[in-house]
C-alpha cells in the first residue's frame, strides 16, 4: 500500500481507549482557545476516528473510512422526529416574545414581588418559570428573558453577573417544566410515556423555582449591593397587570387538554401550542417584519444547537470505536457500595461530564449505559418497590427527572455551560458589557441551589412521581 | 429581535464579497425559518385532520424528519457570519489586534479542515443515497412511505460548501487583519465595546424612550 | 482478528442470535477470532448498511423496510400476506431468497454478504375498542403500520396514522391511533399491550426481514479456518435465537391472559378476502421490480414455493 505514511506501523499498540483520553484532553484545550464547540468537538472525533482506522487500515485508507464515518452523523442524528420538537420550541419562544408574554409576565411577576430583598431577581426567577410552561428549550428561554429582564435589571443598577447568572440559571426550569424538550428525548431514548414523564416535571420544576427565589433573597440580604427592592406598587397596579400574563394559562390549557383528551400526541401538542402562540402574536399586532425576525432568529438558534448535536455526536461516535461507555458501565456495575452510593457515584459523574458536554448530547451518551444501571440499582421486579423504594416504571420516571435536573446543571458550570454562552451571546448582541465568565460567576450560586434540589428529589421521590401516579 | 450585524463594511473587494455572500447566507437562513413556521402548520393540519377529518398527513413522520435537515443546516454559514456559533472566549477575550486576528485565524483554519472533511464526507453520504438509473433516482428511501432521502442528504454538503466560501472569506479577513495590524477589519464579526450601547437597548424593551443622557 | 459488529436497541431475543454467534467463534476458534458487539455506539439503525459499505465494521445487523430503497430485492420478505406462519418457515424463505444471485449482486453493491437472517413474526395488530375480526371492520381503523401492511389495510379502508415506534404507547393511550403493528417483543417492549383490549392471533399481514451481513473484505481477509468456523456457527445461532424466541412466545400468551387481551381471529373466508387484496400489491411489486432490471417475477415465485416447501415440510 503506498501510504504517505505508514501509520499501522506508527500506531502499533496504541490503546484506542488511552487515545480517547487524551484526544478528549486535546478537546478540552481546543474549547479553552475558543474554537467553536461543534466544530472542536467534531475535529477531536474526526481525529480519534482517522487514527482509529489508520492502525486498522492504514494511512489512505483510515483517513477515507474515518471522513466518510464522520459525513453520515450530521444526516442520521439531526433528522430524528422527535428533535423537530427543539426547533418549534424555540419558535414559541420568540413568539412569545413578539405576542408581548414575556413582557406582561415579567411585569406582573414585578409588580407583586419586586418588593422581596433582590426583588427583581426573584421576578426573573418566577416569570422565566412561568414562561417555562410555553417554552420547551432552556437555552431560548433564557435567549428572550436575557434580552427582557437584564437590561432592567441593569438599569435599576443590579450588579452585572448576579442580573446574568440569574437569567441563565432561570432558564433551566424550562426543562423540567413541560413542554420540554430534552424531558422527551429522554423519554424516547429510555422509551418511557412521554406523557407521564411530562407531567413529573411539574412539581419539581416549581420546587426548583422557590428553591431558587430563596437563594436570591438570601444572596441580595446578605450583599444588598447586588441589587434593591422594587416597591412601591399598588394593588390596582398589581391586578391590572394579570390579564396580559392570562394567555400563558390558555397555552398551557391547550397544551395539557389535548394530550389528556387524545387530540394530539405530545409532539404535536407543542406544535399546537406554537400555533395558539403564533396566533396572539398575530392579534397583538405583528407583520410579515416581526414575523420575519422571529423566523430569522429561530432558524439561526436552531442551527447553532443542531450544528451542537451532531459536532458533539460525531465525537461522540468516536467514543463509541474507543468504547468509552463499556469501560464505564463495567466500572459501575463492579462497585460493592450500596445503591444510594453508586447513586451519588453516577450523579457526580455527571456534574464532572457536564462541566464539558451539552445536555443533549450528554444524555444520548450515557443513558444507555447509565439507565440500565440505576434500573438494576433499584432492582424492581414486576409492580414490587426495589431498593430505592421504587418500582421500575416509577424509577424510570423518577431518575429521568433526576438526570434532566444534572443536565440542565451542565447548561450553567464552565467551561461549557450553554445557557450562560447564550446569555453572553444574547448580552454582545444588544451590546452590553456582560462576558461568558461574568455570566459564569454570577450562575455559580444556583449550581449549589440546583445540587439542595437533586437532594430534595432524591430524598423525596413522591415530589416527582405524585402527579404521573394520577394518570 | 433581528438584531444588527457588527461586521463592519467598505467598499474594497473583500468586503464587497462579504456582503454579496451575506445576502445568499440570510436567503438560505429566512428559508430554514420559514421551514420551521411550515412544520408547525403541518403538525397543526395533521392534528385537526386526524381528529375532524380522520384523514391525517399521510407519512407525517417521514415528511417531518426529511425537511428537518432545512432548519438544521440551511444556517450554517449564516451563524458564523454573525458569530453565533457557541464557542468559549476566556481567552480570546483577553487579546486584541494582531494576536486576537491570529488567534481567529487559526480557529477559523479548524473549522475549516472539518468543513471540507465533512463536506467529503457527507457528500459520499448523500451519493450513496443517489442513482440517476433507479425511479426518482433514489438509492435510500424512508420507512413509512417510501421518500427518497437524497435531497435532504443533498443539502448538507451544500450548505457546509457555503460555510467554506464563509469560512475561507473569514479567513482571509483575519489574514489581512493580521498583515495590516487592522483595529477594526470589515467582514469579520466583531465585539464591540458595548457599555453605553446598553442602556439604550434597556430602554427599548422596557418600552420606554431611549434616554440618550443616560 | 477482532471483529466490530453493530447492531442498536438494547440486547434481546432480536439479538441472540448475533450473541450466540459472537460466543461460539470465539470458542471454537479457542480465542483467535472475537466479535466486539456494540449496540448503537457505531452506527444509527438506519446507517447500517452505510457503515458496511465504508468499512466502518466488519458486521452488522439491518432491517429491509428502513430504507426499501437500498435493499429493494429483499423487500419480498416484507410483501403483506405472503402466508408465513411461524419463524422457521421465515428462515427457510429468507434463506432461499438470500441465495438468489440478484439479491446477493444487490447487497455487494455495499459491500456486504449476507450471513443470516433475524427472523421476525407477524406484525399482528393489537388495538383498543371494540375487536376487529372482520374485513369490513378495519374500515375507519387509525392503525400504526408501515410499509406493505400500510398499504393492505390502507386498500381496506383503514386510515395509516404516522406515529413514531417510540411514540406508539402514547399515540394509543390518547387515541391518536386505535391499534398498531408490531412484532410481540415490539408490542411488550413499546408497552402498547399495556393499553391493549385485542390482539389479532392470525392476521399474519406481514412482517420485516432483518439480514445479519458482514463486510465482504473482511470476510474474505479471514482465514480459511475462520470463514469455515464463522459460517459453521450460522446454523447453532439461529437455532439459539428460535429457542430463545420459543420462550418469548410462550410468555405472550400468559401476558394476554394476564392483561385479559382477547384473541381475535379472522375466519378463513375473511382471510381469503384478504389475500385477494393483497395479489395487487404483490403484482406490483413484481412489475415494479421487473422495470428495475431485478428478476421481480422470480424472486416472488422463489418466496412461495420455498414457503410451500417450508409448510409441507412441517416447519
Ligand atoms: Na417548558
Ligand atoms: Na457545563
Amino acid at each position: 500500500m503506498d501510504n504517505l505514511i505508514d501509520m499501522k506501523a506508527l500506531l502499533e499498540g496504541v490503546d484506542v481507549f488511552d487515545m480517547s483520553l487524551w484526544l478528549s484532553g486535546l478537546l478540552l484545550i481546543l474549547v479553552v482557545i475558543g474554537v467553536r464547540v461543534a466544530f472542536a468537538a467534531a475535529f477531536i472525533g474526526f481525529l480519534g476516528l482517522c487514527l482509529f482506522f489508520m492502525q486498522k487500515q492504514g494511512f489512505d485508507q483510515g483517513l477515507v473510512t474515518a471522513a466518510k464515518l464522520v459525513g453520515q452523523v450530521p444526516h442520521s442524528k439531526t433528522t430524528s422526529y422527535a428533535l423537530s420538537l427543539i426547533p418549534t420550541f424555540i419558535l414559541i419562544g420568540y413568539l412569545a416574545y413578539y405576542a408581548g408574554l414575556t413582557r406582561y409576565l415579567f411585569e406582573a411577576a414585578k409588580r407583586w414581588i419586586g418588593w422581596t430583598p433582590g426583588g427583581m431577581g426573584v421576578a426573573t426567577v418566577f416569570a422565566t418559570a412561568g414562561f417555562a410552561a410555553v417554552s420547551g428549550a432552556s437555552v431560548a428561554t433564557s435567549a428572550v428573558f436575557a434580552r427582557i429582564a437584564i437590561p432592567e435589571m441593569l438599569k435599576l443598577g443590579y450588579d452585572k453577573r448576579f442580573a446574568a447568572g440569574v437569567v441563565a440559571a432561570g432558564g433551566t426550569l424550562a426543562s423540567l417544566i413541560p413542554p420540554s424538550a430534552i424531558l422527551v428525548i429522554y423519554a424516547i431514548i429510555v422509551e418511557q410515556s412521554v406523557g407521564k414523564l411530562l407531567l413529573a416535571g411539574f412539581l419539581p420544576g416549581a420546587v426548583s423555582a422557590v428553591i431558587y427565589a430563596g437563594l436570591v433573597m438570601g444572596l441580595a440580604r446578605l450583599r444588598p449591593s447586588l441589587g434593591p427592592p422594587v416597591g412601591g406598587f399598588t394593588w390596582k397596579q398589581r391586578f391590572q397587570s394579570l390579564p396580559g400574563a392570562a394567555p400563558i394559562l390558555l397555552v398551557v390549557l391547550i397544551i395539557v387538554l389535548s394530550i389528556s383528551f387524545g387530540w394530539a400526541t405530545p409532539t404535536e401538542a407543542g406544535a399546537l401550542g406554537a400555533g395558539v402562540v403564533l396566533a396572539m402574536a398575530l392579534w397583538q399586532g405583528m407583520r410579515w417584519r416581526e414575523l420575519k425576525g422571529a423566523l430569522m432568529e429561530a432558524a439561526k438558534l436552531s442551527v447553532v444547537i443542531f450544528a451542537m448535536i451532531w459536532g458533539v455526536l460525531i465525537y461522540v461516535r468516536f467514543l463509541g470505536f474507543a468504547k468509552l461507555p463499556d469501560h464505564f458501565a463495567d466500572f459501575i456495575a463492579g462497585l460493592p457500595y450500596s445503591p444510594y452510593v453508586v447513586l451519588m457515584c453516577i450523579l457526580l459523574v455527571y456534574v464532572v461530564l457536564g462541566m464539558f458536554m451539552d445536555a443533549i448530547g450528554m444524555l444520548i451518551l450515557t443513558l444507555p449505559v447509565t439507565f440500565p444501571a440505576v434500573m438494576a440499582l433499584n432492582g424492581a421486579v414486576g409492580g414490587e418497590a426495589g431498593a430505592l423504594g421504587m418500582t421500575t416504571e416509577e424509577c424510570a420516571i423518577w431518575f429521568g427527572i433526576i438526570v434532566v435536573k444534572m443536565a440542565e446543571l451542565c447548561l450553567i458550570t464552565p467551561p461549557i455551560g450553554l445557557n450562560c454562552f447564550v446569555v453572553a451571546g444574547v448580552a454582545q448582541d444588544a451590546r452590553m458589557d456582560i462576558s461568558v465568565q461574568d455570566v459564569f460567576r454570577g450562575a455559580s450560586p444556583f449550581f449549589v441551589a440546583d445540587v439542595v434540589t437533586v437532594i430534595v428529589l432524591v430524598a423525596f421521590p413522591g415530589i416527582v412521581l405524585f402527579l404521573p401516579n394520577l394518570l | 429581535m433581528s438584531t444588527p450585524s457588527s461586521v463592519l463594511a467598505d467598499d474594497s473587494l473583500l468586503s464587497r464579497i462579504d456582503r454579496s455572500v451575506f445576502r445568499f447566507e440570510s436567503l438560505l437562513n429566512l428559508l430554514a425559518g420559514c421551514v420551521i413556521f411550515a412544520l408547525v402548520c403541518l403538525a397543526v393540519w395533521n392534528v385537526v385532520g386526524r381528529s375532524v377529518f380522520n384523514a391525517p398527513v399521510p407519512g407525517f413522520v417521514d415528511w417531518t424528519e426529511q425537511l428537518m435537515a432545512t432548519f438544521a443546516f440551511l444556517g450554517l454559514a449564516y451563524a458564523q457570519r454573525e458569530g453565533a456559533h457557541i464557542r468559549m472566549d476566556i481567552v480570546v477575550g483577553r487579546l486584541s489586534g494582531r494576536r486576537l486576528w491570529a488567534a481567529e485565524w487559526l480557529s477559523v483554519l479548524f473549522m475549516l479542515l472539518m468543513a471540507t472533511a465533512l463536506i467529503y464526507g457527507t457528500w459520499f453520504h448523500f451519493d450513496r443515497s443517489f442513482d440517476v438509473s433507479k425511479p426518482l433516482w433514489s438509492n435510500d428511501s424512508t420507512i413509512d412511505i417510501g421518500l427518497p432521502l437524497w435531497p435532504s442528504k443533498l443539502l448538507i454538503p451544500f450548505a457546509l460548501a457555503v460555510l467554506w466560501l464563509r469560512l475561507a472569506l473569514q479567513l482571509w479577513a483575519y489574514g489581512r487583519a493580521f498583515l495590516r495590524a487592522d483595529p477594526a477589519p470589515v467582514a469579520v464579526p466583531l465585539i464591540e465595546d458595548p457599555a453605553e450601547q446598553a442602556n439604550k437597548e434597556a430602554a427599548t424593551v422596557a418600552g420606554a424612550r431611549v434616554d440618550r443622557n443616560g | 482478528v477482532e471483529w466490530n459488529v453493530s447492531v442498536w436497541g438494547k440486547r434481546r431475543e432480536f439479538t441472540e442470535h448475533i450473541e450466540k454467534i459472537a460466543e461460539l467463534v470465539e470458542e471454537r476458534s479457542n480465542g483467535d477470532f472475537t466479535m466486539a458487539i456494540s449496540y448503537g455506539g457505531l452506527s444509527n439503525e438506519r446507517e447500517n448498511l452505510d457503515g458496511i459499505s465504508i468499512g466502518a465494521f466488519e458486521m452488522a445487523q439491518f432491517c429491509a423496510g428502513y430504507h426499501p430503497d437500498k435493499n429493494r430485492a429483499i423487500t419480498v420478505l416484507e410483501l403483506p400476506l405472503m402466508g408465513v406462519e411461524t419463524l422457521e418457515q421465515e428462515v427457510a424463505v429468507a434463506r432461499a431468497i438470500y441465495a438468489h444471485p440478484a439479491v446477493q449482486d444487490e447487497m455487494a453493491q455495499w459491500n456486504a454478504r449476507l450471513m443470516m437472517t433475524s427472523p421476525m413474526p407477524q406484525y399482528n395488530l393489537v388495538g383498543t375498542g371494540e375487536p376487529r375480526a372482520t374485513v369490513e371492520s378495519l374500515d375507519g381503523l387509525r392503525v400504526r403500520a408501515s410499509g406493505g401492511i400500510g398499504e393492505l389495510l390502507a386498500a381496506e379502508g383503514a386510515v395509516p396514522t404516522s406515529v413514531t415506534a417510540t411514540e406508539a404507547y402514547n399515540a394509543m393511550e390518547s387515541g391518536v391511533v386505535d391499534a398498531v403493528s408490531f412484532a410481540q417483543h415490539a408490542h411488550l417492549s413499546f408497552r402498547t399491550i399495556d393499553v391493549a383490549d385485542w390482539w389479532t392471533e392470525n392476521l399474519n399481514p406481514g412482517t420485516v426481514n432483518c439480514p445479519v451481513v458482514v463486510n465482504i473484505d473482511a470476510y474474505e481477509a479471514l482465514s480459511d479456518e475462520n470463514k469455515a468456523i464463522l459460517e459453521g456457527a450460522v446454523d447453532d445461532a439461529i437455532q439459539h435465537y428460535l429457542d430463545q424466541y420459543a420462550l418469548l412466545l410462550e410468555d405472550w400468551d400468559n401476558v394476554l391472559e394476564e392483561k385479559e387481551i382477547e384473541k381475535v381471529r379472522f375466519s378463513d373466508e375473511e382471510l381469503a378476502r384478504l389475500a385477494e387484496e393483497a395479489q395487487p400489491i404483490h403484482e406490483a411489486w413484481i412489475a415494479e421490480m421487473t422495470a428495475q432490471g431485478l428478476p421481480g417475477q422470480e424472486l416472488y415465485d422463489l418466496a412461495r414455493s420455498s414457503l410451500a416447501e417450508a409448510k409441507a415440510a412441517g416447519k
